[in-house]
């Protein structure tokens, strides 16, 4: 049977919910955790990459505006260079040699016109596919603002188109030549922006980024580095020239961070997956524990209920004797609480027995093994006595068994207690209807033999009557007839007939007694008393009397007896029952004792006595105790006494009594005959001829 | 002491039914010394056999005297109380009066026997004139429902020759009815019914009706409409 089936649907279902909400909850957590360790890692690294990328377009925006206005300063101080052409024409190719970004130099006078125009070596020249005139308008715009400015300033980047339908971007640098306060002219330097970058990034390398000038509408003018890829992270930033302003930017190669590649995220995955895998085991486990527990639980309940409803009482003793556990049933039989049962001295264990039972636990305790080995012992456990709480004495029954542990140990005694008391009440009953049958059966056969006698002597009796009657009226008749002699003597016959019928009914009857003398036969007196023991001793029990047997040590010479064993045992029975219910009322438990003692009487004879430790004969009862009828008792019938008597002195003795050899409690005593060796004989050659 | 029997009516008899010879005999002398009568069985059967005898369809007449039986309780065999029932099932307890001897241990059965009309028990021992006393009561008694017991013997005999129609003619003359009347109701002549009615007559030993109807309400034996 399992819990679902016993619990009702309705209240299995919350309960179940109640337990899976700690886990559900557990999960949710876990989830929004990971799930939030997992974004702040993947933001991380996006942040991280933002960052360098803002790193290196800061560094290649503050490179490349040095370079520029490197080259301005280098510009200027071409100009100052006054006269004539050649001695600018050498260091002009001198700059374009060291600065690669700078395709051309011209020199203009201050109408602009274009006196001296000087290429860059490396790179055809710039102004092969359109003249410089048809793109000479930004330069003309910013040479006209560097006047005004009187300083260097940059053109607005154009694009050159070049052979083979490509072309370069490029932007001017207009430096105004003044010379003592007059302007001479200008110097105009063409930058291309594409080496620009390329300087750039050859100075700081920026391997992961493409660097790129782009107009504000995103238009790339001129780019450098490895390709952008996806473009996810960008930066920007404004080269503030003079007269023009560059947007640099920085474009990261590196495409949004995956989840799976990075290592810290997968770190992080993993750690989840196996947290995860862990928290389902754990509540994998915990299922099968509280499956565990509930099974346990229940096979306990099953248990308690087992031991709620025995009868049996059950107590488990340790090695030491104390109590470790007893059940209910128990309890309500001694009638004492848990509490109480852990004393020292058992309260369950009547005064009187007290140091028989300890002496007896102690040899269990000594005996340990042999008792442990021999299970059979145990079944068929032992009697004795308990006491109840109110002090009543009670007969029980103890099977005991050795409790054994997990690891084999012998740890203590597991004993059932069964109450006797109920079924000894019906023995006792049982045993008095017996008595009380046995009497029945006695009267009645007494009655029988009472009406069998008294039938048999009334039929001659009444003849007799008949005749005498008959013949009084005949002698009366006032008119006798001749018949009438004839037929007072057929009277007179008749009834000496009868009578003398009547005689042969007496002389059988002691015929019967007689014969009942006979049949006397020679037995151990011992064996006489311990005939009557267990009918004795089943008495004794109701009043928790001990019976004791005292025998003539062994090494003495047997005794015999010649009596009639079934009336001897009968008086034995009635002088025992008498002294058991002598002591009933008043004899304190442990005092309770009968004796049944047989030794040598005077020669020829052996001596009974018969002694308990009760309150003794009152003189006033004394006188009368062997009167017919005379008794003390109310169910008594005054017979007990007067027929032990008629019988003792039938067997030629007497019976007497006086007080107990220790002076407490009555002694009965009688003597009987010991047979004489030839008359066994005798009887034994009868026997065997019956 | 007890007052004479009317001697027309025969001689009184006794009957002894007990196992017991000795007592038996011993009864039947004391009997004897009184100058009455007794006649001794030793079992119920030997006097239930004898008295199938007597009271035999041919002699209708049984007891010809007033008799008395005297009945032991125990016996072996046929018990005293089933001989007892026996003789009350013939109808002859008026005329043959039972007088139970009964050893201790039998009273509560004589009572109850007492009760269906036994004339009465005794315990033994008895005193053996007080119940030679009570058998002279019994025989008493016997004799006064004689002559009524044994008319309507006769009369039951006669009733029983009578044809069907006879007695239907019977039963309305006894009622008053005029033969007129009764030949109407019975569908036939006026002259049949006096032939009938001289028959019933002649048959039941009568001269009226109106000694008819007296015969008839005599022991309230007539089991007619």
């Amino acid at each position: 049977m399992t819990a679902a089936a016993v619990v009702p649907e309705s209240a299995a279902a919350p309960r179940r919910l109640r337990r899976a909400l700690p886990w559900v909850l557990l999960l949710l957590l876990l989830g929004v955790a990971q799930t939030l360790l997992l974004l702040l890692t993947v933001r991380y690294e996006a942040t991280r990459a933002q960052d360098e990328t803002e790193l290196v377009v800061g560094e290649m925006a503050s490179e490349i505006r040095g370079a520029l206005l490197l080259a301005e300063q280098q510009l200027q101080a071409l100009g100052w260079g006054p006269g004539p052409v050649d001695a600018w024409r050498a260091p002009a190719a001198e700059l374009l040699k060291a600065r690669r970004e700078l395709r051309r130099l011209e020199r203009r006078d201050n109408a602009q016109n274009v006196l001296e125009v000087q290429d860059s070596p490396y790179l055809p020249r710039l102004f092969m596919q359109m003249p410089r005139s048809a793109l000479g308008l930004e330069a003309e715009a910013a040479c006209g603002v560097a006047r005004r400015a009187a300083a260097p300033t940059f053109s607005r980047s154009y694009f050159v188109p070049t052979a083979a339908g490509l072309g370069s971007e490029v932007m001017d640098l207009c430096v105004p030549v003044q010379l003592a306060g007059r302007s001479q002219g200008f110097v105009v330097g063409t930058f291309a922006l594409t080496p620009l970058l390329e300087g750039a990034l050859a100075v700081r390398p920026a391997r992961r980024h493409e660097i790129s000038f782009v107009e504000g509408d995103g238009t790339r003018l001129a780019r450098a580095g490895p390709s952008r890829g996806a473009s996810t992270y960008r930066a920007e930033r404004i080269i503030d020239l003079p007269g023009a302003q560059l947007l640099l930017r920085a474009d990261s190669s590196s495409a949004a961070p995956s989840v799976i590649p990075n290592l810290a995220t997968a770190l992080v995955l993993g750690l989840s997956l196996a947290l995860f895998a862990v928290v389902l085991l754990l509540a994998r486990d915990v299922r099968r524990r509280a499956r565990a527990e509930e099974a346990l639980a229940e096979a306990l309940a099953f248990r308690q209920a087992m031991e709620n409803s025995l009868v049996t009482g059950l107590r488990a003793r340790d090695l030491a004797g104390a109590i470790t556990y007893v059940n209910p049933a128990f309890c309500s039989m001694v009638g004492c609480s848990v509490q109480e049962l852990k004393a020292e001295v058992p309260p369950y264990w009547p005064p009187e027995h007290l140091q028989a039972y300890q002496r007896r636990q102690a040899a269990r305790m000594q005996g340990l093994a042999t008792v442990a080995r021999d299970p059979a012992e145990a079944r068929e456990g032992f009697e004795t006595v308990f006491m109840r709480q109110d002090g009543e004495r009670f007969p029980v029954m103890v099977y005991e068994a050795p409790l054994v542990d997990g690891q084999g140990r012998h740890t203590g005694w597991m004993s059932a207690v069964v109450d006797l008391s109920a079924q000894r009440r019906v023995e006792d009953i049982s045993r008095q209807q017996l008595d009380r049958l046995q009497a029945t059966a006695r009267l009645a056969t007494v009655g029988e033999m009472a009406s069998l006698l008294s039938h048999e002597l009334n039929q001659p009796l009444a003849a007799i009557a008949s005749y005498a009657s008959g013949s009084m009226n005949l002698l009366a008749d006032p008119d006798p007839d001749g018949a009438t002699p004839g037929l007072l003597r057929q009277a007179l016959e008749r009834i000496a007939e009868q009578a003398e019928r009547a005689g042969h009914v007496i002389k059988s009857v002691h015929d019967f007694v007689r014969r009942r003398e006979q049949q006397h036969e020679s037995l151990a007196a011992g064996a006489l008393l311990e005939s009557v023991l267990p009918l004795a001793r089943l008495q004794a029990r109701k009043s928790s009397t001990r019976i004791e047997l005292d025998l003539p040590p062994p090494g003495a010479p047997p005794l015999r007896v010649r009596c009639d064993r079934t009336m001897l045992e009968q008086v034995l029975l009635n002088l025992a029952r008498n002294g058991i219910q002598a002591m009933e009322t008043a004899t304190p438990l442990q005092d309770r004792v009968l004796t049944l003692r047989v030794r040598p009487g005077p020669p020829g004879r052996v001596a009974f006595s018969v002694i308990d430790a009760g309150a003794g004969v009152p003189p006033e009862v004394a006188e009368r105790l062997f009167t017919p009828f005379f008794t003390t008792r109310a169910e008594g019938m005054g017979l007990g006494l007067s027929l032990c008597r008629t019988v003792i002195e039938q067997h030629g003795g007497t019976l007497e009594f006086g007080p107990g050899p220790l002076g407490v409690g009555t002694e009965f005593r009688f003597t009987l005959a010991a047979p004489k060796p030839a008359q066994s004989d005798e009887t034994a050659a009868s026997a065997m001829a019956a | 002491m007890t007052p004479a029997l009317d001697p027309l009516l025969g001689i009184p008899v006794v009957y002894l039914v007990d196992d017991e010879d000795v007592v038996r005999e011993a009864l039947a002398w004391l009997l004897r010394s009184r100058r009455r009568l007794s006649e001794q069985f030793a079992s119920a059967d030997t006097f239930l056999s004898w008295l199938a005898r007597q009271t035999a369809p041919t002699r209708p007449n049984w007891p010809a005297s007033p008799a008395c039986l005297v009945l032991d309780v125990r016996m072996p065999g046929t018990s005293g109380l089933a001989l007892f029932e026996q003789v009350a099932e013939r109808g002859l307890l008026p005329v043959l009066p039972v007088i139970f001897l009964t050893g201790h241990g039998d009273v509560p059965t004589a009572v109850a026997a007492v009760k269906r009309g036994a004339f009465d028990f005794v315990e033994k021992p008895f005193s053996n004139n007080a119940l030679v006393d009570r058998i002279e009561q019994a025989l008493q008694a016997s004799a006064a429902e004689l002559p009524p017991w044994r008319a309507g013997r006769l009369r039951d005999r006669a009733l029983a020759e009578l044809t069907e129609r006879e007695r239907e003619v019977m039963s309305r003359v006894v009622a008053g009815r005029p033969n007129k009347l009764i030949a109407d109701e019975l569908g036939i002549s006026v002259r049949t019914v006096e032939v009938h009615r001289a028959r019933i007559f002649e048959k039941m030993n009568v001269g009226s009706a109106v000694e008819l109807a007296n015969l008839l309400r005599l022991g309230g034996g007539h089991d007619g409409e």
